[in-house]
């Protein structure tokens, strides 16, 4: 369990694995220099981040509404504390009153310490921003994160899960580095898992030239989601759509997102296109993935260095088009469980998937209950931002970083006679609420969406 | 990095204990993590189910999805939870010398 001076934190990516993504870690006698040297090249560029640096008032509204600080009570993880960590460098180095009148200011002159501590927490941000609907100025906290992440990937210090992501993408075109014939005899004997429990024959092409829709699933899903992938393919199957997956890019995440926003996730946009361009087809369909939603959607139109020919929607919202259109003959009673779904925070609050979560759904089960708060105002999982160590110390922490959210499920009473659903169209927080269920005594599954509209169609 | 010592072999492991050579897997090193995981004794059904990953992961140089380990080795997922109590892909994957599983998992 690594840990710098008390403070815990998640184990980072080795030199070897460093250079796997292109980077050269800088020494530590250099690392002050170099931080600051960044640290001056994105407050030029990042008004966001400039803002949340100057405006802060500390009213200390975001502190009682973001999870990471109810479950730890460790003032670091306050929004505007975490924010602090980098903003005391800021003053020092970039204000007048900082480099004038130092410390009587709050300024700090930067160490390594202070970059371990930079290290610690801002891997300790779920990236969800919660904090940025509640702040009464709109300061978006993850901007902040995303800025530090950034140059902690510069310097060298990006967490071992995500480096390793970043390899295995660029190895294999997805994040668990599934080479094709795995991907293949994962979907063949889904196929056939289909036609035993559902009785009907549903194809999972592959590399399909000339079809209509490129399907992007979560490769999360061909290790643990079994029913999110046969809820896609029965569901495209159903409505006769041409589809196929794409085994250069059977990823719907892009870790670029959360660890260095530049070359790794540029460099998965323009996969994403070349597999598009390469198959021929008219539009591109996103899976259960929250981060690589906003990614998607958010980001490419920017990010691409090409135009973007296709249109790029999500699965849930065609899959609550054909709801709405009668297209879909749903039997409900065949889910008949009390369901309560957990938003996605980058759906809810970054890409305005929340109404057609809950057409889909209502159409799908008997007996959903919303939990409060929802869309928008969700709190996340605790896994967002894929902070998913599992290194027992860090285990721990996801334990509290969950209890906002198992409070609330728990609210629900869905799981009171331990036959409840919860339902969570996102790979990162399936990932972490299918141990947290089990750690906070729930007494409930965790399910993606499309996993219940698959069970709900009626085939004849 | 850790290193373990199986008869007069060292074997370097990762952060998280697994080995990184996965050629350097032995019958005895998965007695050895057993031992460390907890494990009394390695019964056929814990063969089982290192065999069915190792065969699987030398054909496709990935784990098998869980559902497909459980039903190809006719062991549920409580039981394989049973068996190896770290889990499928912390527990048996590690004692079958596999890398550890990467991603959102």
């Amino acid at each position: 369990m690594p840990e710098y001076k008390g403070m815990k934190q998640a184990v980072r990516a080795s030199e070897e694995d460093l250079r796997k993504i292109h980077m050269i870690p800088v020494p530590d006698d250099q690392k002050a220099d170099e931080a600051l040297k960044y640290l001056d090249e994105m407050r030029k560029k990042f008004r966001s981040f400039v803002t949340a640096m100057e405006s802060c008032v500390k009213c200390g509204l975001c502190a009682e509404n973001c999870h990471t600080y109810l479950g730890t009570r460790d003032p670091n993880n306050i929004p505007a504390g975490r924010a602090d960590l980098v903003r005391k460098i800021y003053r020092r180095y970039f204000t007048p009153e900082g480099r004038w009148f130092g410390k009587l200011v709050g300024a700090e002159d930067i160490s390594l310490d202070v970059i371990e501590e930079w290290y610690t927490y801002f891997y300790q941000c779920n990236e969800c921003r919660r904090c940025a609907v509640v702040c009464p100025f709109g300061l978006d906290t993850c901007e902040v994160t995303m800025v530090m992440r950034q140059i902690l990937h510069w310097l060298g210090m990006v967490p071992k899960l995500h480096a390793h992501v970043g390899h295995a993408m660029e190895l294999t075109g997805n994040h668990t580095g599934l080479p094709k014939p795995g991907l293949v005899d994962t979907l063949e004997f889904l196929s056939e898992e289909i036609k035993d429990e559902f009785g009907v024959d549903v194809p999972f092409p592959v590399d399909k030239p000339d079809s209509d829709i490129l399907y992007i699933p979560s490769s999360a899903d061909f290790l643990l989601n079994p029913y999110t992938l046969m809820g896609a393919a029965m569901f495209f199957h159903y409505i006769g759509a041409n589809w196929t997956i794409p085994s250069t890019m059977a990823e719907a995440g892009n870790f670029g997102l959360l660890f260095d926003q530049q070359a790794t996730q540029r460099g998965n946009v323009m996969r994403l296109l070349d597999a598009a361009e390469k198959l021929g087809v008219k539009k591109i369909v996103w899976g259960e993935c929250g981060h690589g939603w906003r990614a998607a959607k958010m980001y490419i139109p920017t990010l691409a260095d090409r135009p973007v020919r296709w249109p790029i929607t999500h699965l849930h919202d065609e899959t609550s088009y054909y709801v709405q259109t009668g297209q879909l003959k749903l039997d409900p009673g065949k889910n008949n469980r009390p369901v309560t779904l957990h938003d996605p925070c980058n759906y809810g609050r970054a890409c305005g998937l929340a109404e057609n979560l809950r057409i889909t759904l209502n159409a799908c089960v008997p007996d959903f209950r919303e939990m409060t708060l929802n869309r928008e105002k969700n709190f996340c999982c605790g896994g967002g931002s894929a902070i998913l160590f599992d290194d027992p110390e860090m285990y721990q922490l996801r334990i509290k970083f969950s209890q906002k959210k198992a409070d609330q499920v728990r609210e629900t009473g869905v799981g009171n006679n331990g036959d409840g659903v919860l339902c969570a169209p996102c790979s990162i927080c399936k990932a972490q609420l299918y141990p947290m269920v089990e750690e906070h005594k729930l007494g409930v599954e965790v399910k993606g969406l499309i996993d219940l509209l698959g069970r709900a169609l009626v085939w004849n | 990095m850790p290193t373990m010592q199986v008869g007069n072999v060292t074997i370097e492991l990762d952060e998280d204990g697994f080995i990184v050579d996965p050629d350097l897997w032995s019958e005895e090193l998965a007695k050895v993590f057993a031992t460390s995981e907890g494990i009394s004794e390695l019964t056929d059904d814990h063969w089982k189910v290192i065999n069915y990953l190792r065969d699987y992961y030398k054909q496709f140089q990935i784990a098998p999805m869980i559902r497909k380990l459980c039903k190809e080795t006719g062991c549920s997922l409580k039981y394989i939870y049973e068996l190896f109590p770290s889990g499928p892909a912390k527990g048996a994957c590690k004692l079958a010398g596999l890398p550890k599983p990467t991603g959102c998992v």
